[in-house]
């Protein structure tokens, strides 16, 4: 029996006027077992105002390459049960410079099949070049709770929260060397 | 301030940061040896904001009586600590560690939102700081209740174990500190009695609805927190063996 739990991707917004970013993903139980854990992961102490996650086999993906060669064909989504008309966010890297995130959130698309999800973005959103595009089920993804009162409890604490280096324990954190008295004088002097 | 309520308030304050850096310690424990990494990761997290708390309780003590919270952490004896016994009970399993922290969780997060109007200002934006932080830890501890308690027959056991041992000790988190009556009445600090209640219902339904039994004869029900375990004598001599071992230590 595999007693793995599923991993989950995680999409973290840094202000309301950013898209939400690909940031890393974790392994839970359920959806909200995963944005619990995500919040932890991801925004104890960086900048969050909302975070999605969505099961790593929900979301369908393509590389540039991928689409060049034309294997457009997403795999087995006929057997999750996705062959109706469904709202689809689209996610799409546009640049190989970050390393910490890999696609951001760009919009909407209403598709019958993942592959004519991923089209339609192709035609929607034009304003930049796509090195990869995620497609996922919009009922697949599942999103922080926006109110006030969850945004001031899971995100606002990182903001008074900072990394202390070492120096800042001036007393243990000194080094060695700034002690050292000459040689064979004894430390007690 | 009246001297007597003065020296009520530096045992509340005391107390409270006692029984936040003892549960601290416990679940730091778990690092490295939690159950997956994204919960190791979590339950660290958890435990630097508690120690965080004590040092807000604790620095609002050196302004009452200039004492200095790392001699109150690490210099005091097992007799002098003022923390509840449920705090310092041995980490167990995963369950027993959950279910601590969701009744203390809990217990917390009500006590900080009647405290929120306290007439001591410098406790009531304390009070403020903490309490975003323990909503999201109750949330967390709450998730994690549920889903051991609903999981399998063996985590289910489990968690139901740790609720008979643990049941007792966890009313001692509502005996008021000698004196703290005065800190009552002048508005200092909330009674513990209507947030005892409170913590009753809301607990016993979140317990049932994730399928434990209860009530439960709550067994053993420390009162005075001059009383401890055994257990407290080891976790403070582990946590204090470094400050301890060279109390000038000025390099490393």
């Amino acid at each position: 029996m595999d007693t793995q739990w599923p991993r989950w991707e995680v999409f973290k917004q840094d202000t309301p006027s950013k898209p939400h970013q690909a940031v890393g993903s974790v392994h839970a139980a359920d959806p909200q077992h995963a944005l619990l854990t995500a919040r932890n992961i991801f925004a104890r102490r960086p900048q969050a105002v909302s975070m999605w996650v969505a099961r790593a086999d929900d979301i369908f993906s393509w590389t540039k390459e991928e689409i060049a060669e034309g294997q457009l064909k997403a795999e087995s989504h006929e057997a999750r049960g996705l062959q109706h008309p469904a709202k689809y966010l689209a996610f799409r890297k546009t640049s190989h410079k970050r390393s910490m995130t890999f696609v951001d959130y760009v919009g909407e698309v209403e598709a019958t099949t993942p592959e004519e999800a991923l089209r339609k973005a192709q035609a929607t959103f034009t304003d930049a070049e796509a090195l990869a595009w995620w497609l996922v089920p919009a009922a697949r993804v599942f999103k922080s709770d926006p109110s006030p009162q969850t945004i001031e409890s899971w995100f606002a604490p990182a903001k008074d929260k900072t990394y202390k280096q070492q120096q800042y324990y001036a007393t243990i954190g000194a080094h060695v060397s700034k002690h050292k008295v000459g040689r064979g004088v004894e430390d007690e002097a | 301030m009246r001297p007597e309520v003065r020296e009520a308030l530096i045992a509340k304050l005391t107390a409270l940061a006692d029984d936040e850096v003892i549960l601290a310690h416990r679940n730091s424990e778990w690092t490295g040896h939690g159950p997956i990494l994204e919960e190791d990761i979590a339950l660290a997290n958890i435990v630097q904001d508690e120690l965080g708390h004590a040092t807000l309780w604790y620095g609002l003590r050196q302004a009452l009586d200039g004492s200095d919270p790392d001699r109150l952490a690490f210099f005091r004896d097992a007799y002098e600590y003022r923390n509840c016994e449920l705090v310092e009970l041995p980490k167990g399993d995963w369950a027993f560690t959950m279910l601590r922290q969701f009744l203390f969780d809990l217990y917390e997060t009500l006590w900080l939102e009647a405290a929120q109007h306290s007439t001591y200002q410098p406790l009531a934006e304390a009070v403020q700081k903490i309490m975003r932080e323990e909503r999201f830890h109750l949330q967390h501890t709450y998730a994690w209740v549920e889903r051991l308690g609903l999981g399998t027959e063996e985590s289910n056991r489990r968690l139901q174990q740790a609720l008979d041992m643990q049941w007792g000790y966890a009313q001692q988190l509502f005996v008021p500190i000698p004196g703290e009556e005065l800190l009552v009445a002048e508005g200092i600090v909330p009674d513990l009695a209507p947030i005892k209640a409170r913590w009753l219902e809301l607990a016993t339904r979140h317990l049932q609805n994730s399928g434990l039994k209860l009530p439960i004869n709550p067994g053993y029900q420390p009162t005075s927190r001059a009383g401890h375990t055994e257990h407290l004598w080891s976790i403070l001599a582990e946590m204090q063996s470094t400050a301890r071992w060279d109390a000038e230590a000025k390099v490393w």
